[in-house]
């Protein structure tokens, strides 16, 4: 989006493993937010984050600061409808970058190993769903590893991101009038 | 040497080994009556599991914590199976209770262990399921006589429909009658949420859910004896 000039503003990265401990996420974030207010206290802040740590609200209700709408990134790029229907199916989604970190994801992080890791899904989920931007090549070598290791099928599903684009905008509207 | 079957079980729980603990169970069955296998197996060793997960001990992980609901829920399919073929008492009921995931929450890994575990306490448990609107949650208390609903919730967003489900209690005249009992992630993070969303009580984790429930039913049973109205 800023390659294509449809967004033009300062972007800083976290780590995505950070959402699995929510209050490490919450600290960096908090961290990141005033080091950004430091280098530019004029600025404002948008937070391109579902509801991701316990008090993603208060940070939000800073002056000068707003936060993209929806619970989380799949529902950020998939819509309300959409995302809701997905998962009343049963759907579990993976984004580009959890799907080549995995393994990190359910062996490091949730300690699944073996036929346990199997089960889990499969009692929880019906199939995985790669949500494709179009942005990165399709991880097909790493999906399929994901898919037999948790036992569920993968379905490629491509996606606009015209959806972030008019939520980052919105955000940033917001952001201006909470000044 | 007499093995120590509640080490082994807890053992094979901790390295997230379903198979291994089916193995020791059905060892430890061998010249026992099965009947006896709640209090004298599974009960310990989920007290000692539960010991680690409130000490936030390096075995135990998310994968951990599945395996011992699901070490829970084969032990309790067995032991019904066993007594139903015995024409013995089935486990002894409480309850009934009512747990789901509140509106627009899909994650239903938390609820799953709350109800394996009060299964494994004698709890009749009834699950509502994800995505639970607050009208169904209260319609259900009223059908089944359910004094305490479990509302789980990983989300603040999401969260917040523990209120409206406080609220359809209060619009029935059921406040006190059917308790709330609130639990997941953020609940976890933010304690203060559970009174400032209308909850009645959390738990430390799915293991503590039974004590809680017991607590609560107590509290509904002092508050108002008389059965809730059943809808015709």
């Amino acid at each position: 989006m800023q390659a294509s000039g449809q967004l033009d503003l300062p972007v800083e990265y976290l780590n995505s493993m950070l959402h699995m401990v929510p209050v490490k996420l919450e600290a960096r974030l908090q961290e990141a937010i005033e080091a950004a207010r430091r280098q530019d206290p004029d600025r404002d802040v948008v937070i391109a984050y579902g509801d991701c740590c316990g008090h993603m609200e208060d940070f939000e209700a800073e002056p000068g600061t707003s936060r993209t709408e929806g619970i989380n990134c799949c529902e950020i790029i998939l819509g309300r409808e959409t995302y809701r229907k997905l998962r009343r199916e049963g759907a579990f989604f993976l984004m580009p970058e959890w799907a080549r970190s995995w393994r990190q994801v359910f062996v490091g992080q949730l300690g699944l190993l073996g036929p346990c890791a199997k089960t889990f899904m499969q009692e929880l989920h019906t199939r995985l769903i790669y949500l494709d931007t179009g942005i990165l090549p399709v991880p097909h070598e790493e999906l399929a590893g994901a898919s037999e290791f948790l036992g569920l099928p993968v379905e490629i599903l491509p996606v606009s991101l015209d959806p972030l684009l008019a939520n980052l905008r919105q955000a940033i509207q917001t952001a201006d009038h909470h000044d | 040497m007499d093995r120590n079957f509640c080490q082994e079980l807890l053992g094979a729980i901790e390295r997230a080994d379903r198979a291994g603990a089916a193995s020791v169970v059905d060892d430890w069955a061998v010249g026992r009556a099965f009947t006896q296998v709640v209090p004298e197996l599974l009960s310990p060793t989920l007290e000692s599991f539960g010991t680690l997960w409130s000490q936030g001990h390096n075995g135990v992980s998310l994968a951990t914590g599945y395996v011992a609901a699901k070490v829970a829920e084969d032990v309790l399919s067995r032991l019904l199976r066993e007594s139903s073929q015995d024409g013995g008492p089935i486990l002894p009921a409480k309850g009934p209770v009512l747990l789901g995931n509140v509106e627009d929450d899909f994650h239903p890994l938390g609820r799953n262990m709350v109800a394996a575990f009060l299964r494994a306490a004698g709890w009749d448990v009834r699950d509502l399921g994800v995505d639970v609107p607050p009208t169904q949650f209260v319609d259900q208390a009223e059908a089944t006589g359910a004094r305490v609903i479990g509302a789980s919730a990983m989300m603040h967003t999401t969260a917040k429909n523990v209120a409206r489900i406080r609220e359809e209690i209060d619009r029935r005249g059921l406040t006190g009658k059917v308790q709330l009992a609130v639990g997941g992630a953020v609940f976890k993070l933010r304690p203060e949420l559970v009174a400032e969303l209308g909850g009645d009580g959390t738990a430390a984790s799915a293991l503590d859910a039974s004590a809680l429930f017991e607590r609560l039913w107590q509290r509904s049973l002092n508050l108002d004896p008389t059965p809730l109205r059943a809808l015709p």
